[in-house]
């Protein structure tokens, strides 16, 4: 059985937030989630929830980042750190992945500092899941993948290459996708269109036979889920992310200032409620369960900084399955392939 | 000779995994044979481990809410899984049905408390006494009712308010008052461990005192029976043993549970360090007792304060406990409708 350690105080929440999603993951007795953080604020919080001790343990660290701090000074400032002594017991041993809802560049940071890039690996990328027209893989899956979504701002061909191929082992172990499709987003579906990293990796890709590479996409496929595994720099692959959830967002807010004006409105969005119903819970991020960095030896799943118990949970159970998968195993794989 | 320790359990939910939750689940149970019903991980064992380490001194009595119509069923449950006891009380729910007293039928306040005095009476002088119970009923408090009736902690008038609020009947008001009567002053009940069935948050238990202590599992009531000297570091080795051979459990969830108890101030660090000491002479997996060790100097905690035994404030007790079964009792409901 896998142990998640949890970075108990990242996350707008604090600890109340990943202690109930903890604590909810340990009655399912599927999972060992060790909290990492303040053990005083940690136990005031568990007491008054109902857990399975067989299952849960907490990891004293008197430190904490917060949202706000500058990243590499906070991990200078802060060695004892949750986040930064979750990623160190990892890398001990004493769990098999972290999951954190904190500083964004100072799990990365963290990241980098306790564990080691695979070999092959030139940069680690952040990937983040969206939902498709299209389904995919044995579960039918909605989502398509998109790495990376904000570790490194500026690629080479050489990270984009590694990128397809982390992308693809993540889409076949977590989506049960055998044959995910990989595609490079660029300004053109045309394979001279791009940067110059872009078209270097294009080339590079058509030639590698161990993966279903389907060439360049548009922004305009992605929604429609034209490819499983979206391959772009970090850059790129944050404004996207964060346009698509803006959209959804922006979609529901449309239909809730429709429903308080009109009367005729109320009534049709009444009549449409189980499709508006089931695109709310397509792209409800909460249900995501977190983006994971991929590249390390060790997976670290960066949940949502607004995220609740339930997101915190999902990401748990996102991180228990890549550890249950062998997907570190799976990347280091095909890389050395 | 000091007199016998005394073990009092319950069945349903803390010796027997039972689930009386629904109509169908009850109809089962009625029909159920010896061989099928399932034991809580553990707890054969720790009972078993309890006789042997009192070298047959200790006495073992089950009280338990089962219609004594179950007697030769639970009986051979018991004989299947080893246990040697002294005595077993049923609830005669048979002749509370035919006497129309519904009430009795659920009732654990006016079943258990003159049914435990009554047995005290029996008891040999000077015998401390162990309860087992779960949080599916009311065991934690009719266990602490029973062990401050017995010091003479709990006034009279206190005494009529409970059962005034609990809806008892007068004929088990009568016993409850007459064995009081006879029963010299006493403070026998030295712990009462609450098995965790619903995983109820330990803030509920905390008004009892520290005397009334919840666990997830039987690993952790072995831990808490070393601290008090009924139970030696071996058995307590043999009993997580048991658990991973044969309940699945893993060293890692024995670790868990053991940084749990010293968490939770359960179980005291000198006791902690006495359990590595002894499980390492008395030859339990030495790997295993290391890990504990490290466990409890890596957690570098403050030491957990143990609060006083007081008496607690019984009728408001019984009133929150009604209430939050309530509350409880409508949210099934609720969720039973969503699921229709």
């Amino acid at each position: 059985m896998a142990t998640i350690a949890l970075d108990a105080m990242g996350g707008d929440h604090g600890p109340s937030a990943a202690v109930s999603a903890a604590a909810r993951i340990s009655l399912e007795r599927d999972v060992g989630v060790l909290l990492v953080g303040d053990q005083a604020a940690i136990d005031e919080a568990l007491r008054r929830t109902r857990y399975d001790a067989a299952f849960l343990s907490i990891h004293h660290a008197p430190q904490a980042i917060g949202m706000g701090e500058s990243p590499r000074e906070a991990i200078q400032a802060k060695p004892e750190a949750s986040l930064l002594v979750g990623a160190r017991l990892v890398s001990q041993g004493h769990a098999d992945a972290l999951v954190s809802a904190g500083n964004t560049g100072a799990a990365v940071l963290a990241c980098a500092k306790y564990f080691e890039k695979l070999p092959g690996v030139p940069r680690t990328a952040l990937a983040a899941v969206f939902p498709t027209e299209q389904r995919r893989g044995r579960h039918d899956d909605p989502f398509s993948l998109i790495l990376d979504v904000g570790a490194t701002l500026e690629v080479g061909a050489d990270a984009l290459v590694a990128f397809a191929h982390m992308g693809s082992a993540y889409a076949s172990r977590i989506s049960r996708n055998a044959n995910p499709r990989v595609a490079l987003l660029s300004n053109g579906s045309e394979d001279y269109k791009g940067t110059a990293a872009i078209k270097e990796a294009n080339q590079r890709l058509r030639g590698d036979g161990r993966l279903n590479f389907i060439g360049n996409i548009e922004g305009v496929d992605l929604p429609r889920g034209k490819a499983d595994v979206v391959i772009t720099g970090g850059f790129v692959g944050n404004v996207v992310l964060k346009m698509l959830e803006g959209i959804s967002e922006t979609v529901v807010d449309i239909a809730r200032y429709a429903y308080r004006h009109k009367l005729a409105w109320r009534a049709g969005l009444f009549m449409l409620r189980g499709g508006i119903l089931q695109l709310k819970q397509l792209t409800d991020w909460q249900q995501y369960g977190g983006a994971p960095i991929l590249g390390f030896d060790h997976l670290f799943i960066k949940a949502h900084g607004r995220s609740g118990d339930r997101a915190i949970g999902n990401a748990i159970k996102v991180a228990n399955k890549a550890v249950k998968s062998g997907l570190c195993e799976e990347i280091a794989a095909h890389l050395a392939e | 000779m000091s007199a016998p320790h005394i073990y009092r359990w319950d069945l349903d939910k803390t010796y027997l995994q039972t689930d009386f939750d629904s109509i169908s689940s009850l109809i089962r149970i009625a029909f159920q044979r010896a061989a099928d019903k399932t034991n809580v991980p553990g707890s054969a064992e720790l009972l078993r481990l309890l006789r042997a380490e009192s070298a047959g001194r200790a006495l073992i009595y089950f009280i338990s809410g089962s219609p004594a119509q179950m007697r030769s069923v639970l009986a051979e449950k018991l004989r299947l899984d080893g246990i040697h006891y002294d005595g077993f009380i049923l609830k005669e729910q048979l002749r509370n049905l035919l006497r129309g007293r519904f009430r009795a039928l659920r009732d654990q306040v006016g079943y258990k408390l003159p049914a435990l005095l009554n047995a005290r009476l029996d008891a040999p002088e000077g015998s401390e006494e162990t309860l087992f119970g779960d949080d599916a009923e009311r065991d934690a408090f009719v266990y602490s009712l029973y062990g401050d009736l017995l010091a003479e902690r709990v006034a009279p008038e206190v005494l009529d308010e409970v059962l005034e609020l609990a809806a008892v009947y007068p004929d088990s008001r009568e016993i409850i008052f007459t064995a009081l009567d006879k029963l010299p002053p006493c403070d026998p009940v030295k712990r009462v461990i609450i098995h965790l069935d619903r995983k109820s948050p330990p803030i509920h238990f905390e008004a009892y005192g520290p005397r009334v202590v919840p666990v997830y599992n039987y690993f952790q009531a072995g831990l808490v029976l070393f601290a008090d000297d009924r139970l030696r570091a071996e058995a307590v080795g043999r009993l997580g043993t048991t658990l991973v051979r044969r309940y699945e459990f893993t060293p890692r969830m024995l670790l868990r549970s053991f940084q749990d108890t010293l968490r939770r101030g359960v179980l005291d660090y000198e006791a902690a360090q006495r359990l590595g000491r002894q499980g390492v002479r008395s030859g339990i997996d030495a790997e295993v007792v290391r890990l504990f060790a490290q466990e409890a100097e890596e957690m570098n905690m403050v030491p957990v304060v143990q609060k006083a035994q007081h008496v607690p404030d019984y009728p408001a007790l019984l009133r929150r406990e009604q209430n939050r079964h309530k509350i409880e009792k409508q949210r099934r409901r609720r969720l039973q409708g969503r699921w229709l």
